[in-house]
């Protein structure tokens, strides 16, 4: 359905993105995880036809994004990351319009708003100003809009920033629905569990790369340390720090918040535990708390970049 | 059809917004009624003064009651002259020191008794010097009267006296009664022999300057307005979602300037409208020219804002550009003071304000003018408008 091929852009000397490649099959749901900065959103404007590439391809049912830019655009629902929502227009004036704009009739397009409207479980509020609206309603619509031409694939851009986990539920809900129901979805974040949640297969991109692409427990057995144990300590001690590496069976060593806290990545979090805690009693390192973390992409993450993905 | 439907969303946005209705519509019309009212003297309005003249008038003489009922109170001085009955010549003069009446008349008694020997009793006029205007106007009404009186009265006892020696006595009052009824009617009518007529053109009021100059200047107003629509909407990242929809570029970019230019249009349609049946402001004779100035002005002004959003990149800069740009070319183009009283080299300067051509237009029309006058105005605007289109959509686009 979607083909994205080693597709590279630059602003000036700056490449943001570096030869990024994936696929994404019809009716599946695809998640491209990654922190802020990571090219995420550059990518999706290249896919929308929005931004021009410097190299590679990228192509929606065969169509190529730099030769039909139209056909694609035909095919594609975008949400993007900030409300692009008027105002001062009531929710149905703008999914009328919004649906206009993707070609429906003024008769079809408000047949379709009022089941967007059930779709997002706004319909009460149809004819009140989009600037009534709380955060979470807003980004309700914000889908809806669309959802106005029934597109054949779903893209969202970070479509629960900022918003009440209530509000963030009942969009996630949605869109599982929506994937359910056949729709293809390209959901990007950088909140893991909402990608866990909805995705079946997930890109995870950084620094303008897709570092890893696969099933959630593709990439999690991926993890060459099984666990992650969390240790904060009383105070940074490089020698600590230098013999808990030679320790069999620790991976890799992230050091965070002020470096009085350690994420060991262990291959065997049995015999860690004791290990850890005296080897640090040994060099007269306080230990204050001390947590074992079931691996996941967030793990990988952080193995993988050295970094947190909400870094 | 992608850019009406732009266009129209644009324009309901604009025209439901109490605050730009306000500052769009409302408030031009107040500033009309202000500016016309309190500067209309600039203009060079001139009328006769309004007169209040005190009379003395002793017993009851026919004579006196016409000067008083059909004169001053008469429907072609009604609206200068007011006339305040005063008992006594004493009081005349205290009412005339205290600036109660402009001028003062006594009329002897018995004022037109010996009207038959074509005389009239002497009229007592008393003038303030320091109202000398008002004065000579009370002079020349009361001159020209008596100067009628007496020679209708010279004429017919000429007349009569000399039919007397050649007529019976039933035939001289047959001729008397007859030459009473002519003398009567033609003092009635209107002059027909002189046909009234004007050469040159009308004098354009304070109200109608204004009106045409608060037109040309809130109309300017677009600009700042549609630069911030496509800003706004480039920030909103409702442009993004627009160019994400299966719409070309020129499209939206023509629904931009289309719901502007609807925008303009309904507010200087609405405009006219309010100052022709608030304050009876004649914008011309030939609607048509008005029509034309006003449309070709609009495009302009929406193509300017396609200009200044293809160059300008954020709305406080649009703010602060635009609203000083508004201000020099309104002061410029003559919308806050007229031109006319500008230094010759800023009156050339004037002509690089798109206002000052519709403004000196919408006064020609309105003071009269030919189509072939309003070839050059109609060619600037014009000019001013595909130049600021084309140079704003190429640059919009390649952004």
């Amino acid at each position: 359905m979607l083909e994205v091929s080693k597709v590279r852009k630059s602003f000036g000397k700056t490449e943001v993105v570096k030869g990024v490649t994936f696929s994404v099959e019809r009716g599946e749901a695809f998640g491209l995880l990654g922190p802020n900065g990571a090219g995420k959103s550059t990518t999706i404007s290249m896919i929308c036809g929005l931004l021009p590439f410097n190299e590679g391809d990228i192509t929606v049912d065969g169509y190529s994004v730099k030769n039909n830019p139209m056909e694609i655009k035909k095919r594609i629902g975008v949400v993007p990351q900030d409300i692009a929502l008027y105002p001062t227009m009531s929710a149905m004036d703008n999914l009328l319009f919004w649906g206009k704009m993707y070609g429906l009739s003024r008769k079809n397009a408000l047949n379709r708003a009022y089941e967007v409207l059930d779709i997002v479980g706004l319909r009460d509020r149809a004819k009140d100003k989009i600037e009534t609206f709380s955060g979470g309603m807003k980004r309700r619509i914000n889908i809806g809009a669309a959802l106005m031409h029934r597109p054949q694939i779903l893209i969202m851009d970070e479509p629960t920033v900022g918003i009440d986990p209530q509000s963030r539920n009942h969009i996630l809900e949605t869109v599982k629905q929506l994937n359910k129901e056949g729709m293809t979805i390209i959901y990007t974040s950088h909140y893991m569990e909402e990608v866990e949640f909805l995705c079946e297969r997930i890109g995870i991109i950084d620094h303008g790369e897709v570092i890893a692409v696969g099933t959630k427990e593709d990439l999690i057995n991926r993890l060459s340390g099984g666990t992650v144990i969390k240790m904060e300590i009383g105070h940074y001690n490089k020698s600590l720090v230098e013999e808990l590496n030679t320790l069999p069976f620790v991976e890799k060593i992230v050091t965070k918040d002020d470096e009085r806290e350690l994420e060991i990545f262990v291959n065997s979090s049995h015999q860690a535990l004791g290990e850890l805690v005296s080897t640090a009693v040994k060099n007269n390192v306080e230990v204050s708390t001390i947590q074992v973390q079931e691996p996941n992409l967030e793990t990988l993450f952080l193995q993988l970049t050295g970094r947190s993905l909400r870094d | 059809m992608k850019s009406f439907i732009i266009a129209w969303k644009d324009f309901k946005i604009r025209f439901t917004d109490r605050k730009g209705f306000f500052m769009m519509i409302f408030f031009p019309v107040i500033l009309t009624a202000i500016l016309g009212s309190a500067l209309s003297g600039v203009m060079g309005e001139t009328s006769l003064p309004k007169t209040t003249i005190g009379i003395v008038q002793t017993g009851n003489d026919p004579l006196a009651a016409v000067l008083i009922k059909d004169v001053l109170k008469g429907k072609d001085l009604k609206d200068i002259v007011s006339v305040k009955q005063v008992d006594s010549e004493k009081q005349l003069k205290t009412f005339l020191r205290d600036e109660k009446i402009d001028a003062g008349i006594v009329i002897p008694s018995n004022w037109s008794q010996d009207l038959q020997n074509g005389q009239l009793k002497q009229v007592k006029l008393l003038v303030d010097p320091g109202k000398e205007l008002k004065g000579s106007i009370v002079n020349t009404i009361l001159q020209s009267f008596v100067n009628r009186v007496v020679t209708v009265s010279t004429s017919t006892k000429t007349v009569i006296t000399h039919s007397a020696q050649i007529l019976s006595p039933n035939d001289l009052k047959g001729l008397t009664g007859q030459l009473i009824n002519s003398l009567q009617k033609a003092a009635n009518e209107p002059y027909k022999s002189v046909q009234n007529s004007t050469i040159g053109k009308r004098m354009v009021s304070g109200m109608q300057y204004y009106a045409a100059a608060m037109a040309a200047m809130f109309l300017l107003f677009n600009v700042l307005n549609g630069t911030k629509s496509f800003i706004n909407e480039r920030d909103t990242e409702t442009l993004a979602r627009l160019m994400s929809t299966p719409t070309r570029k020129l499209s939206i970019l023509v629904g931009k300037f289309l719901g502007n230019l609807y925008f303009a249009i309904a507010q200087l349609g609405i405009f006219i409208t309010v100052t022709s049946l608030l304050f009876k402001v004649n914008w011309g004779e030939n609607l048509m020219q008005t029509i034309l100035i006003g449309f070709c002005y609009a495009i302009s002004v929406s193509g300017l804002a396609m200009l200044f959003a293809a160059f300008i990149k954020n709305e406080k800069t649009a703010d602060t550009a635009g609203g000083l740009g508004i201000q020099i070319f309104s002061l410029l183009g003559g919308s806050m003071v007229p031109i006319m009283i500008f230094p010759k080299a800023l009156q050339t300067v004037s002509n690089i304000a798109p206002n000052k051509w519709a403004l000196s237009s919408f006064t020609e029309i309105m003071a009269g003018t030919t189509w072939s006058d309003l070839s050059l105005p109609i060619t600037v605007l014009l000019t001013i408008s595909i130049l600021s289109i084309t140079i704003g959509t190429w640059r919009l686009q390649v952004k």
